[in-house]
């Protein structure tokens, strides 16, 4: 209300004095210095310590010197960037369909894609246990072929498809930004100096919706890597993913300074990824997604 | 639809005297208004005219009270509302953007400044639906501003500004946003609406073609500073500065030497026009501003000699260009003047009072 | 375009859409299953399994968690999101770039290490996890969407109607109510909804802040598919998925679900 109580009187217009500013955004001020940048400095601190409190730098030699780790390091990347290229794979085709619908089609469809985002990670996951758990529609399918259902739960086959069922909207939203800034008239134009629908496609709509494709990739691969519900619940133990072992070693093994090292690992891997990417879009003119 | 025009003459007391005296505004450490006077007849409409930047719309919002004026005193009729908010004001203001509420009917955005007020729920829906019916928008009251055609939002952010009987109409731009043939409609019915209501209008504008026709009178203003104040017919003929002179509609220019009171020698001829202020000093270098509607073209009395470079037939007009030792100039003649052909010796003759003079910086 | 490769678009779209909607479908469906395990498609029809999960009474207190800090988060992060809009979009006061900063920063920094960030920063000030410490927490969740919301809404409303309104005698407060709060009206409702289903939904934050005797009720469910697996979840699942669809319903009539994530579906003219 202090806000506009400058608008009205009369002169202050113009010269907003800062302190109503300051008094409206304290409260998240407040909470994010409180509960947002004390609790990461606290980590980025405490990674550099021993469990006694000396200073160390043992935590990070121990994650990158460790086989176990960096195979963990490895395979988070690795399942992240097959995430991506899933959500590629079903996004592009399914951002071409949208694209060629009429607009209330379009916000249903994207409602759709959006809609797993919305409902509880747990349950979702857990939805997924049954469709592949072995009283699933999957298996049921398999055994009435007469075949043997193969193992699809814990394994990197279930996070992969757990994962790409909550990012494709991330992928093809973007997508769907770029596909639109598309000069509609390039297309009719490539065709009448005779090139076949396929050439258009390669030589013109893909090449032309790359900024929306890193876009989402980039957005897709850091969500993947530091997701932690869906891998946790559809891999367990046995898929090894950072996020998970920040989570054990925090719990149970209790050994903070490494987890909060592995964590800090991760915010570098991920958050690294979105601000080199953030920095992209500044020089060129794409739209931020996310963030 | 009912024009604006079938409307019932008002009986309201004639008010709104507004009077700015040496009002300044700096904005971003540059003074974008200095030092303006003005001062208005109560009923009359006063056009704010200039390019962008010109200050035009700063003063028009501390006249609203949007901005604080950083020095010198607005008064309406004779009280000094310099630093009172816009909200204990009483201006109704339209602009550009129509700036309707749009989350309310129509009738509710009338009636917001009545509410306001505290005015009764039954004289408010009386003066809502007689306001509505006023501005031709009667039968559009349940209707939202989206459902409404640009020129319709217009009339009703009009209604919106005299339902609470201002004491001054202000107009920011209001027809900008119109095509070509309802901006020239509308702003008939607007004066013609304000002249019957009675109540001073301010209008700021960049097309001096809409100054012209509505205004009676019209401050140029240019850096901050109003460069002439005064009819629309003075503006014209007889700019006072060379801006006025080319901002508004096209003008010869002719450079030339003071002979005392209105005459000027101009290549070696005896001109005559009439000194806009005090007349330049015998000998002093002057500049003549000669619209190209008042030059005659023919082959007696005293004015600038040359040759017909060329004429053009353009409808409404004929031009035709003559080149002088003092540099081309263009008269615009009726359709049925005597058209001289092209190599033509001719003399370029117009009525002191329709060209004004002017010392050269 | 052929009426092949129509027909492949559709068929793949409806591959998609069934992709989209199978884990959602499946545990609404086999939550009426009869037997004592989870299976798909049900066999025989029952509720006795939402029966189950009224007859656990800690379940239902860590319904009662859960909602009380949902509705509370809601609450808070349209307040201050409002707030911290209305600062950010109008103002200019120390820390505002900083603010910005963090806001959007916020978005990208992985809520696991948020975190374990939390659990070691609450420990270290001797902060016991209660209610509100996991309240204060989903704000850190929340807040920056609802103050994203408010800035799209705050940039769609034109200031001339401001002006307007106290120019036809609206003192300050009632430009804000009348004019100021409409135009963020959807935002705020839109926020609030979004608020309620992150709190509600959040297992991640919550792991490292609630403890065993105060547990939200994603953290009691992970924990209890651990051990069982019979369709209580699935019925708990359905209840849930239920909430879920209310405020996806609320936010897309009032804000748009792409608009929170960023992202405009319309057309481009």
């Amino acid at each position: 209300m202090a806000a506009v109580g400058r608008l009205a009187g009369g002169a202050r217009l113009s010269r907003p004095r800062w302190r109503t500013g300051l008094l409206l955004a304290l409260p998240a001020i407040v909470i994010f210095a409180a509960l947002f940048v004390a609790p990461l400095f606290t980590l980025v601190a405490n990674s550099f310590r021993t469990q006694t409190g000396a200073f160390t730098l043992g935590n990070y030699a121990r994650f990158l010197g460790d086989p176990f780790y960096r195979d963990v390091l490895w395979n988070t990347l690795k399942v992240a960037a097959l995430t991506t290229a899933g959500c590629l794979l079903v996004g592009y085709p399914f951002a071409l369909y949208m694209r060629a619908r009429s607009p209330r089609v379009r916000n249903r469809l994207a409602l759709l894609l959006l809609s797993p985002l919305l409902i509880s990670m747990v349950i979702r996951a857990y939805g997924w246990l049954v469709v592949l758990g072995p009283n699933g529609p999957v298996a049921s399918a398999f055994q009435a072929l007469g075949l043997t259902p193969p193992q699809l739960l814990y394994n990197d086959t279930a996070v992969l498809i757990g994962m790409v069922h909550v990012m494709l909207a991330y992928m093809v939203l973007p997508l769907m930004g770029s596909l639109d800034r598309i000069d509609p008239t390039l297309v009719p134009a490539a065709k009448g100096l005779g090139a076949s629908g396929w050439t258009c496609f390669w030589r013109i709509t893909l090449p032309l919706s790359a900024p929306g494709m890193l876009a989402g990739a980039m957005i897709v691969f850091s969500l993947t890597a530091s997701s932690f519900v869906t891998p946790a619940i559809l891999g367990g133990p046995k898929v090894k993913l950072m996020p998970y072992f920040v989570y054990t070693q925090a719990t149970t093994t209790l050994d903070w300074p490494y987890a909060a090292a592995i964590g800090f690992v991760l915010v570098v891997v991920t958050t690294g990824l979105l601000l080199g990417y953030s920095r992209l879009l500044r020089r060129g003119n794409g739209e931020v997604v996310f963030g | 639809m009912t024009t604006m025009t079938d409307a019932p003459a008002s009986t309201e007391v004639r008010r709104g005297r507004l009077r700015l005296s040496g009002v300044r505004k700096v904005l971003g450490g540059k003074e974008v208004v200095s030092a303006v006077d003005l001062e208005t007849e109560p009923g009359e409409f006063l056009t704010l005219l200039g390019p962008s930047g010109c200050g035009k719309t700063t003063t028009l919002n501390m006249i609203a009270g949007h901005l604080a004026a950083d020095g010198g005193l607005i008064e309406v009729d004779g009280r000094d509302i310099t630093t009172v908010p816009p909200h204990r004001r009483s201006m109704g203001m339209v602009f550009q953007s129509y700036a309707l509420f749009p989350h309310l009917t129509i009738a509710d955005n009338v009636a917001f400044g009545l509410r306001m007020r505290k005015v009764g729920a039954a004289e408010r829906r009386r003066r809502v639906a007689d306001m509505l019916e006023l501005v031709g928008l009667d039968g559009m009251a349940g209707r939202h501003p989206r459902q409404l055609s640009g020129g319709q939002q217009q009339r009703a952010a009009l209604a919106r500004a005299l339902v609470i009987q201002p004491d001054l109409l202000l107009l920011d731009e209001p027809f900008s946003n119109l095509d070509a043939q309802l901006r020239v409609r509308l702003r008939d019915e607007v004066a013609a609406l304000q002249r019957r209501i009675g109540t001073t209008a301010i209008l700021v504008t960049h097309d001096q073609e809409e100054a012209l026709a509505v205004s009676d009178r019209i401050a140029v203003m240019a850096g901050g500073v109003i460069h002439q104040l005064d009819r629309p017919q003075e503006i014209y003929l007889r700019p006072a500065t060379d801006f006025v002179a080319q901002f508004i509609g096209e003008v010869n220019a002719l450079d030339g030497t003071a002979l005392g009171g209105g005459a000027c020698e101009i290549a070696g001829r005896t001109v005559a026009a009439t000194p806009a202020g005090e007349p330049p000093a015998k000998g002093a270098a002057v500049r003549v501003y000669v619209r190209p509607e008042v030059v005659r073209v023919g082959h007696d009395g005293d004015g600038l000699r040359g040759t017909v470079r060329e004429t053009r037939f353009l409808g409404s007009r004929i031009r035709c260009v003559v080149a002088t030792p003092a540099g081309e100039v263009t008269a615009a003649l009726p359709y049925d003047a005597a058209v001289p052909q092209e190599g033509e010796e001719v003399t370029c003759t117009w009525r002191p009072s329709d060209a004004s003079l002017a010392a050269r910086a | 375009m052929t009426r092949l490769t129509r027909l492949l678009g559709a068929a793949f779209a409806t591959l998609v859409g069934l992709f989209l909607i199978a884990p959602v479908a499946v545990t609404v469906a086999s939550s009426l299953t009869a037997t004592s395990y989870v299976t798909f498609p049900p066999q025989g029809l029952t509720l006795r399994w939402y029966g189950e999960v009224l007859a656990k009474p800690e379940f239902l207190s860590s319904f009662a968690l859960s909602a009380g800090v949902a509705l509370a988060a809601a609450a808070l992060s349209a307040v201050v999101g409002l707030a911290g809009g209305l600062a950010i979009h109008r103002h200019r006061f120390p820390g505002r770039a900083a603010l910005e900063a963090v806001l959007s920063s916020a978005f990208a920094v992985p809520t696991i290490v948020l975190g374990i960030g939390l659990l070691q920063w609450f420990a270290q000030m001797g902060l016991a996890s209660s209610p509100f410490t996991l309240l204060l927490a989903h704000l850190v969740l929340t807040v920056p969407y609802a103050v994203r919301l408010v800035l799209a809404g705050l940039s769609g409303l034109d200031r001339s109607a401001e002006k307007a309104a106290a120019g036809l005698g609206a003192p300050p407060f009632l430009v804000f109510w009348h004019v100021t709060l409409p135009a963020v009206r959807g935002a705020l409702i839109g926020g609030a909804f979004f608020a309620f289903i992150t709190s509600f939904d959040d297992l991640t934050v919550a792991l490292f802040v609630v403890t065993t005797d105060l547990q939200t009720l994603p953290v009691r469910i992970f924990n209890y598919m651990q051990y069982d697996y019979d369709p209580t979840v699935t019925a708990i699942g359905t209840l849930m998925v239920l909430f879920a669809v209310i405020a996806v319903v609320v936010i897309e009539r009032f804000v748009g679900v792409a608009k929170l994530f960023g992202a405009d579906t319309q057309e481009r003219s």
